[in-house]
């Protein structure tokens, strides 16, 4: 089943498929490149699914489900509409695995249909419900790196209130940590798009923070 | 607002704006199988509910399957070679079994003509199921016929109609189908009967009914 690899409890893989899909400013190698050890090659993986291994379905779901559920959280800023959102990317994968050719990393075409199905559904929401801003709710992880809590949520506003194109880039460059040629791929526009789009949207972040920067520290 | 003072909101932002949480894998996972094959996605609570989705459910997968092994034999009939069939549409759902049903040629001409009229009495009121339900009119008559039927597959079961290995599946997915048809019987509201319904329309099982009566009647 694992192509000769040492087989992997499933708790144990979990765990280090949920440290590798968190922010991956703290993901440390060793713990990538732990998992890789066991990990059973995507093809393969993807190969049994295509069969109709149940077992390999779930296996390939649980190395990416967490990050396409960031990543549609990172968007909609709702639980029901990320698990919603999650299920529809997966639903949709698995019916169309057959056709995945490879040119991509299957990483990067599950964010693709992720990134398809946020903003498809977004769109039929007429609004974004009204931010609540629950201090609670957003305090940062790291008290060391406090910000003003006022500024935060201005800029947590201006976020949303971003073009489609701007925010689904900045949240994925600043926010989630990926790479131009990631985003490039997922979006399907040039890397230099991807760029000039960033540059963008942090113009009008700046601009949209302009009336409070001079009268507070960060 | 200085670009070093930007990018540490930027960074910040990266801690709390939209903050995950813990994704909810197992529960997400069950919903993924439930859509996959056929589902509406919305999981509804309480246990009458859950039985009856369950029920319906098993109806129009067993419905699915009989239709798929209804077209293999006619077309092994006809003579055309059936294609390989190709994987599912998606790995989570339930495949059809492989359409190669055909009856075993030894088979003496009373058991077959039994169970050619059997299948053709068991594929009209498959289809007729959701019609039935849509109106509401899954009486005791409809239910009585079913129960007819599941005992006449029974007795196919035992006899030599079932030596053949694709029949036995049929038979014994048919008992299945019928089983769970006659237990309408026990939960007979309008709810219940609708939720029958949706879940046949959703399924798309009409349609292949009709297209399976359809070829059956050409044979």
């Amino acid at each position: 089943m694992h192509g000769g690899a040492p087989p992997v409890k499933g708790a144990f893989d979990r765990t280090l498929l949920s440290l590798a899909a968190s922010n991956r400013r703290h993901v440390t190698r060793p713990v990538v490149a732990l998992h890789a050890a066991y990990r059973v090659s995507e093809p393969d993986l993807i190969a049994r699914v295509v069969a109709g291994d149940r077992i390999a379905a779930r296996e390939l779901y649980d190395a990416h489900a967490p990050r396409v559920f960031r990543l549609a959280y990172r968007l909609t800023g709702d639980t029901a509409l990320a698990r919603e959102f999650t299920q529809d990317t997966f639903v949709r994968a698995f019916a169309q695995l057959a056709r995945f050719r490879g040119d991509s990393a299957l990483s990067t075409w599950l964010h693709r249909i992720t990134v398809t199905v946020v903003a498809n559904a977004m769109r039929k929401v007429k609004r974004f419900r009204e931010r609540e801003t629950d201090l609670e709710d957003i305090a940062p992880e790291h008290t060391d790196d406090m910000v003003d809590p006022v500024l935060r949520d201005r800029l947590h506003r201006a976020i949303d209130e971003l073009p489609e194109i701007y925010r689904t880039t900045i949240i994925m460059h600043d926010i989630e940590g990926y790479t131009h040629t990631e985003i490039a791929e997922v979006l399907g526009v040039a890397a230099g798009t991807c760029k000039s789009r960033l540059s963008q949207a942090r113009a009008q972040l700046r601009a949209a923070l302009a009336d409070l920067a001079p009268e507070r520290e960060i | 607002m200085k670009d070093e003072q930007f990018e540490k909101l930027l960074r910040d932002a990266a801690h709390t704006y939209h903050r995950p949480p813990e994704p909810p894998l197992d529960d997400m996972w069950a919903e993924i199988v439930e859509r996959s094959n056929g589902g509406t996605g919305e999981r509804e609570k309480g246990g009458a509910t859950a039985r009856w989705r369950s029920l319906t459910t098993w109806i129009a997968l067993a419905a699915t399957l009989v239709i798929g092994i209804a077209i293999g034999r006619t077309s092994t009939r006809s003579g055309t070679q059936s294609p390989k069939p190709s994987a599912p549409a998606s790995p989570l759902a339930v495949a059809p079994p492989e359409p190669s049903l055909r009856l075993d040629t030894a088979l003496s001409s009373p058991y077959e003509a039994e169970t050619s009229k059997y299948l053709g009495q068991a594929t009209a009121l498959l289809m007729a199921l959701p019609s039935e339900v849509k109106t509401g009119r899954a009486d005791d008559q409809f239910l009585a016929r079913a129960g007819d039927l599941l005992t006449t597959t029974r007795l196919l079961l035992d006899s030599p109609a079932a030596n053949d290995g694709s029949m036995r599946a049929l038979l014994e997915d048919l008992e299945l189908v019928l089983a769970q048809v006659v237990r309408l019987q026990d939960n007979h509201s309008r709810t219940e009967l609708d939720l029958v319904n949706q879940a046949l329309e959703q399924r798309d099982v009409i349609p292949r009914l009709r297209t399976a009566a359809a070829d059956l009647s050409a044979d």
